[in-house]
C-alpha cells in the first residue's frame, strides 16, 4: 500500500500537539514506503523550523540572556555501521559572561522553549561567581540563507544500498582474481548527510545541507608464507558524495597498490640502526604530521589552557606574544586554514556560530601568523598588534551535532607546495644516503611537544629505495621539527586525507581534511622505540 | 535535596521507563509487515556537565537523547535494523519499513530449524548502581563545587581547569522472538531494563609559567563518595603541582617505581581489555595460531591445537583481578547474558578465565549454566596489600614516584608480550634513601604491564580510581587498583612536556 505526501500530512496532523512534525517526514525513509518518491525534500528549509529556532531564542531572551545561539541537526547515515538518523537541537546563553547549554531530542515548540530556559538555568547557576568578561567578535549575520554542499551523485537521494552493495562486492571480486591476493575484509563504504538550521539572538538565520562520504578497501598479499596488509588510502572522510567511489580510478589505485605491496614483498629487510638521517616523507606522513604539532597546536583555546583537564595543552602557549614572530618552521613552511575547499571534510558554509570562515594563514614562510579561533576567543587575540589581520572569528566553531556545545576543532589545513615539479620518488633521487618513510603514524605527547611517528621505512642509497627497514621510530621535538624541512614536492604531488579529530569533556569527535606534498627533512633521529632501557 | 533538584525529579522524564521501552516494543510490533520477529535496544541517557578552565567556569550544560535500534526479522529474510532517537508513530512506522527492506534484502544462512527451550535468565545480585544524589547534582550544586576547587588554586596563584559530570543512563532490549519456548521471563538475546548513574570530577592545576602541573581524579556511580572528595581532589592536585615545579632531568634507564593507583590503573587497561571477548581479544584470540596474544602458550603436540596460558601463572601470585558485582565500591551493570555473575579472571597470579563468545565450547563455561557471551571485564577489583604508601617509600634506595600515565597508543608495540609505550603526567618525584627528595622531568616509558606485574615488590591498599566511561550509553567501568612498587621498569627517553 502506497501513501501519498497529502496522506502522511493527514496522519501529521492527527499525531497531536506533542509530535516531533518534522521528524515525521524523513526524506530516503519515505522513498522505502512502496516507492512513492517525493519531491526533493529539502526538510531542512521548512518555516516550521525557523519558528522552532526563534522561539528557543525567544525563551531564552526571556529568561534574561545576553546572547543566545540555536542549532538543530537532522543526521542520517547509512552504509557501515548501519542505517542511522537523528534530530537533535541545542540552545547556548550567555548570561553575564557565563555560558549555559542545553540540548535534546524533541523538535517541539514547548520542547525549544523549554531547552532555552534550562540554558539560561545553566549559565545562572555560574554567574554567581566572579565576573567573567565575553567578548564576541563582531561578525556579519546570515539572514534566511541557504548552503546545499555541492555533490555529484547525493548517496541519498540518487543511490540505493544494493548499488553501493554490489560495487562494494565487485572490488572484492576484482582484487581476489589476482594471484595471491585476498580480502581480509569486506569493502566499506559510509555516506552521512547533516541538515542544519542555525539562529542566533543578534537576527542570523541559516541552513545548511552538508555531506561526508568515507570507505575502506583492505587487500592481503599471501606469498611463500608470508603475508601483508595494507589499505586503500584515497577513501579518507570527504565533503563529497558518492562521487568518492565513482569518480576515482579505484581499480587503477588497486592496481597500483598491488604492485606497491609486490614491490615491498621483494625487497630485503633491514634492522634499524639508531641515528641521525635525511628523511624523505610522503604527503600522508606529512599531513599526519602537521595534524599533530601545528594544526592541534594551534587551537587557541588549547594554547591558552582550556583543553588542560581533557587532551593537554600546546607548545604554543603565549599566543600573544608569538603571533606575527614566532619562528615554528623553516621559512619553506606555509600552512593555510579554510572551509571552503570543494570536498574537504570540514567544509561549510557557516561555522556553528554562524560565522562565514574565511581562508586564513595559520603560519607563512615559518613565522606564526594566527590561531584556531572563535568569536569568544577571537577577541582575545585582541592585544595582539603584530599579526596582519583584524580580530575575527576565523570560523573553527564546531559542533558534531545540535545536542553537543561547540568547540574550536580543526578546520581543512594545507601545507603550500614547492615551486618545483618534483613528486616522492624524485625526491628520494635526490638522496644520497637517507631513508624513506610512508604512512607514518604520528602520537604527541600532552602538550604536542615531543613525538614518536612509526611508518613503513625504506632505506635509500644513491636515489633509490633499496632495503625495507624494520622496527624504525621516527622521534623529534615539534618546535625544532619544522625547522629541519630542506625540500618540498609540488603541486601535483599534493595529496588530501580526511580524518577525525577528538578533543572537549565530554569527549567530541569532529572531521576535516589536511592537504600537503611529499617533503624531506634533513637529520631527522630515528630510535628503535621496542627498546626497553 | 534543592527546590530545584525536587521539581527535577517529580517531572523525571530525563531516561525512559521500563514502562516506555517495553511499549516501543509493542508499538514496533504492531506495525510489522511480512511476519517474522521484532526486537528493540533501547538507550536513553542525561547529562549534566560543568567544565572550567583558567579558574572560571567555562561551561554549565544539561543534555539528553536516546537511541532506538528497531530489529526485524521477516519471515523470509534475514535481520536488518535502523537507528533512530524519535519514537513518535510516524519515525518508528517509516523506522520498522527500512528494517524490514534490509532484512528482505539480507541474504545468508537462515535459522537452524530446531532450537531448545531456552533457560530462564534471571539478572544475578548486584551492589546498587542508580544514586539519587547523582542524578538530583543541579547545576547550583555543581558550580558550587566547581567554585570551591577553583578557590585553593587561584589562591596559590596557579591556573585551574577541569569537570565535574553527573549522569543517568537506562537500556533495555526487548525483542518477540523465542516467546514460545521460554522457561523464564526473559530471553537469552534480551537484556532487561536496567538503569544506572555515573559521576565524575577531575581537576589539572597549572603553575602559570608552565613548569609544574597537578592532577587528580575521581569517578563512581554514587557523586556522594565523589562530592566528600571534592575538596581533597583539589588539594592533591594543587600540591602535586607545587611540589612538581623546577623539575631535574635524569637519565632514562631502568628505575624502581612506586606507581600511585592511578598509574596502575592506566598502565593495565589493555590487559584488562584482552581479558574480554570479540576482536583480537579473549580465549578465541588466546587459542588463534594466527594471532599475536600474550596469553598464548604453544601447540599442544597431541592435538596440534593452540593452547592458551588458562590455568597457568601470568603474574605475580599477590595479584587478583576480579569482577565482583556485589561490591559496593564497584557499581557494575549487570546483563545477564554477557556478565552472569562474578568472576574471577586472575587468581593468586593464575589466569582463570577469558572471556569467550557463544560458539565456544561447553566445557568452557565451567559452573555457569547455558549458552552465553562472557564479555570481559568492564569493571574490575585488583586485590590490595597491607603496605602504606610511606612504608613503600621508606623502603626505596632509590626510585620514582608516578601519578599516572598518559598518551598510550591503543594497539601495543608488540603484541606477544603486550609491550607498549606512554608517558608519565602531572607529578613525576624522585626517592632517594626513603625520601622524596626532587620533582624530575616527565620520561616516556617502554614497559609492558605484564612485566611490571611480574616484579612487583610491594603493594598497597587498593582504592577506587578515575575511570569513567566516556560515551554517554557506555556501560560502568569502575575500577578499584592498588599502588604497586615494581623494580626494573623501563624510562627509555625523557620528555620535556609538563
Amino acid at each position: 500500500m502506497s501513501l501519498s505526501r497529502r496522506d502522511l500530512l493527514k496522519i501529521t496532523m492527527k499525531a497531536g500537539a506533542g509530535a516531533a512534525v518534522l521528524s515525521g517526514i524523513p526524506g530516503p525513509l519515505l522513498a522505502q514506503l512502496g516507492g512513492v518518491l517525493p519531491e526533493s525534500v529539502q526538510s531542512i528549509r521548512d518555516p516550521m523550523i525557523k519558528e522552532l529556532a526563534l522561539r528557543a531564542v525567544e525563551a531564552a531572551r526571556g529568561a534574561g540572556a545576553s546572547y543566545v545561539d540555536v542549532r538543530l541537526t537532522r543526521t542520517r547515515q547509512f552504509g557501515y555501521g548501519g542505517r542511522i538518523e537523528g534530530l537533535v537541537v541545542g540552545v547556548r546563553s550567555l548570561v553575564n559572561g557565563y555560558w549555559g547549554f542545553s540540548s535534546g531530542r524533541l523538535w517541539t515548540p514547548d520542547e525549544v522553549a523549554r531547552l532555552g530556559r534550562e540554558s539560561v538555568g545553566q549559565a545562572r547557576a555560574l554567574a554567581i561567581g566572579p565576573v567573567r568578561e565575553v567578548d564576541l567578535a563582531a561578525v556579519p549575520t546570515p539572514v534566511d540563507e541557504h548552503w546545499t554542499m555541492p555533490v555529484e551523485i547525493d548517496p541519498f537521494e540518487e543511490v540505493s544500498e544494493e548499488e553501493v552493495s554490489d560495487f562494494l562486492g565487485g572490488l572484492k571480486y576484482f582484487i581476489e582474481a589476482h594471484p595471491n591476493f585476498e580480502v581480509p575484509s569486506s569493502p566499506l563504504a559510509t555516506f552521512v548527510v547533516q541538515e542544519k538550521a542555525f539562529a542566533s539572538s543578534e537576527g542570523a538565520y541559516c541552513t545548511q545541507r552538508l555531506h561526508r562520504s568515507s570507505g575502506a578497501v583492505v587487500l592481503r598479499l599471501k606469498k611463500n608464507g608470508r603475508e601483508l596488509s595494507r589499505g586503500l588510502d584515497t577513501l579518507t572522510p570527504a565533503g563529497l558524495g558518492w562521487e568518492l567511489f565513482k569518480g576515482q580510478p579505484i581499480r587503477e589505485q588497486i592496481r597500483r597498490l598491488m604492485d606497491e605491496m609486490e614491490e615491498d614483498f621483494a625487497m630485503p629487510v633491514k634492522p634499524v640502526e639508531v641515528g641521525r638521517y635525511d628523511v624523505v616523507c610522503d604527503a600522508r606522513t606529512i599531513v599526519n604530521l602537521v595534524e599533530s604539532t601545528l594544526g592541534t597546536a594551534t587551537q587557541l583555546d588549547r594554547a591558552l589552557g582550556f583543553e588542560a583537564n581533557a587532551s593537554g595543552t600546546s607548545y604554543l602557549n603565549a599566543p600573544l606574544e608569538m603571533l606575527g614572530s614566532f619562528e615554528v618552521g623553516a621559512p619553506l613552511l606555509t600552512l593555510t586554514a579554510n572551509r571552503s575547499e570543494q570536498g574537504g571534510a570540514a567544509t561549510v558554509a557557516w561555522d556553528d556560530e554562524g560565522v562565514r570562515p574565511d581562508e586564513f594563514a595559520l603560519v607563512r614562510e615559518g613565522v606564526l601568523q594566527d590561531f584556531q579561533t572563535t568569536r569568544e576567543s577571537a577577541a582575545w587575540l585582541a592585544g595582539n598588534t603584530k599579526a596582519s589581520r583584524e580580530i575575527r572569528s576565523n570560523g573553527c566553531a564546531t559542533a558534531p551535532t545540535a545536542v553537543e556545545a561547540p568547540l574550536t576543532h580543526t578546520p581543512n589545513l594545507r601545507v603550500a607546495p614547492g615551486s618545483e615539479a618534483v613528486d616522492f620518488d624524485d625526491l628520494v633521487s635526490g638522496i644520497e644516503e637517507g631513508l624513506a618513510v610512508k604512512d607514518m603514524d604520528v602520537s604527541m605527547d600532552f602538550q604536542g611537544l615531543n613525538g614518536m611517528g612509526q611508518g613503513r621505512v625504506y632505506e635509500v642509497k644513491d636515489g633509490k629505495r633499496v632495503a625495507i627497514v624494520a622496527g624504525a621510530g621516527f622521534l623529534f621535538r615539534a618546535p625544532e621539527l619544522w625547522k629541519r624541512l630542506v625540500a618540498l614536492g609540488g603541486e601535483a604531488s599534493m595529496r588530501r586525507y580526511g580524518m577525525a579529530s577528538s578533543k572537549g569533556e565530554p569527549e567530541q569527535t569532529t572531521y576535516h581534511s589536511v592537504s600537503a606534498p611529499p617533503a624531506v627533512f634533513e637529520e631527522f633521529t630515528v630510535i628503535d622505540p621496542r627498546r626497553k632501557a | 535535596m534543592s527546590e530545584a533538584a525536587r521539581r527535577q525529579r517529580a517531572e523525571d522524564s530525563r531516561i525512559l521507563t521500563e514502562a516506555e521501552c517495553r511499549q516501543i516494543l509493542e508499538r514496533a510490533h504492531a506495525m510489522a509487515r511480512g511476519g517474522g520477529d521484532t526486537g528493540v535496544s533501547i538507550k536513553s541517557w542525561w547529562q549534566g556537565e560543568l567544565r572550567w578552565a583558567r579558574n572560571r567556569a567555562s561551561l554549565s550544560s544539561d543534555r539528553r537523547n536516546i537511541e532506538v535500534t528497531v530489529i526485524r526479522k521477516t519471515s523470509s529474510g534475514n535481520q536488518g535494523s535502523v537507528v533512530i532517537n524519535q519514537v513518535d508513530d510516524i519515525a518508528l512506522e517509516a523506522a520498522v519499513r527500512t528494517a524490514e527492506r534490509i532484512s528482505l534484502m539480507r541474504t545468508g544462512p537462515s535459522d537452524p530449524g530446531f532450537v531448545p527451550k531456552v533457560p530462564e535468565y534471571v539478572r544475578p545480585p548486584s551492589a546498587p548502581i542508580w544514586s539519587e544524589a547523582t542524578v538530583g547534582l543541579d547545576a547550583g550544586t555543581r558550580a558550587e563545587v566547581a567554585r570551591k576547587m577553583i578557590a585553593p588554586a587561584e589562591a596559590e596563584g596557579f591556573y585551574s581547569a577541569g569537570y565535574l559530570e553527573v549522569r543517568a543512563a537506562a537500556a533495555a532490549t526487548y525483542t518477540t522472538a523465542y516467546r514460545d519456548l521460554l522457561t523464564g521471563e526473559y530471553s537469552p538475546v534480551e537484556n532487561p531494563y536496567i538503569r544506572w548513574t555515573q559521576a565524575q570530577c577531575s581537576n589539572t592545576v597549572r603553575d602559570a609559567t608552565g613548569m609544574g602541573s597537578g592532577w587528580a581524579g575521581l569517578s563512581s556511580y554514587d557523586w556522594e563518595r565523589i562530592g566528600s572528595e571534592s575538596d581533597a581532589l583539589a588539594e592533591r592536585a594543587v600540591q602535586k603541582c607545587k611540589a612538581s615545579r623546577n623539575p631535574v632531568a635524569l637519565e632514562p634507564g631502568r628505575y624502581t617505581v612506586i606507581l600511585e593507583p592511578q598509574a596502575v590503573a592506566d598502565l593495565i587497561e589493555s590487559l584488562v581489555t584482552l581479558l574480554g571477548a570479540s576482536g583480537h581479544r579473549g580465549r578465541e584470540s588466546a587459542e588463534n595460531p594466527l594471532m599475536e596474544h600474550p596469553f598464548q602458550l604453544g601447540y599442544d603436540n597431541a592435538t596440534g591445537l593452540m593452547l592458551s596460558k588458562m590455568g597457568l601463572k601470568v603474574v605475580d601470585e599477590r595479584i587478583t583481578i576480579e569482577h565482583d558485582p556485589m561490591d559496593p565500591r564497584l557499581g557494575i551493570v549487570m546483563s545477564p547474558l554477557e556478565r552472569p555473575g562474578p568472576v574471577t579472571w586472575i587468581e593468586n597470579g593464575v589466569l582463570k578465565r577469558l572471556g569467550h563468545n557463544f560458539n565456544t565450547g561447553i566445557e568452557a563455561l565451567d559452573g555457569i549454566n547455558g549458552l552465553h557471551q562472557l564479555r570481559g571485564g568492564t569493571g574490575y577489583r585488583m586485590s590490595g596489600g597491607d603496605t602504606s604508601m610511606e612504608e613503600m617509600i621508606r623502603t626505596t634506595r632509590r626510585g620514582l614516584l608516578v601519578t599516572r600515565f598518559s598518551n598510550i597508543p591503543a594497539l601495543p608495540l608488540d603484541s606477544s608480550s603486550m609491550l607498549t609505550t606512554g608517558l608519565t603526567r602531572d607529578g613525576l618525584w624522585l626517592i632517594e634513601n626513603g625520601e622524596i627528595t626532587r620533582a624530575v622531568r616527565n620520561f616516556r616509558f617502554t614497559e609492558s604491564p605484564l612485566f611490571m606485574l611480574n616484579n612487583v615488590e610491594q603493594i598497597g591498599e587498593a582504592v577506587p580510581v578515575f575511570r569513567p566511561t566516556k560515551k554517554e550509553t557506555g556501560e560502568l567501568t569502575p575500577a578499584i587498583v592498588p599502588p604497586i612498587k615494581a623494580r626494573d621498569f623501563s624510562f627509555t627517553s625523557l620528555s620535556d612536556a609538563v
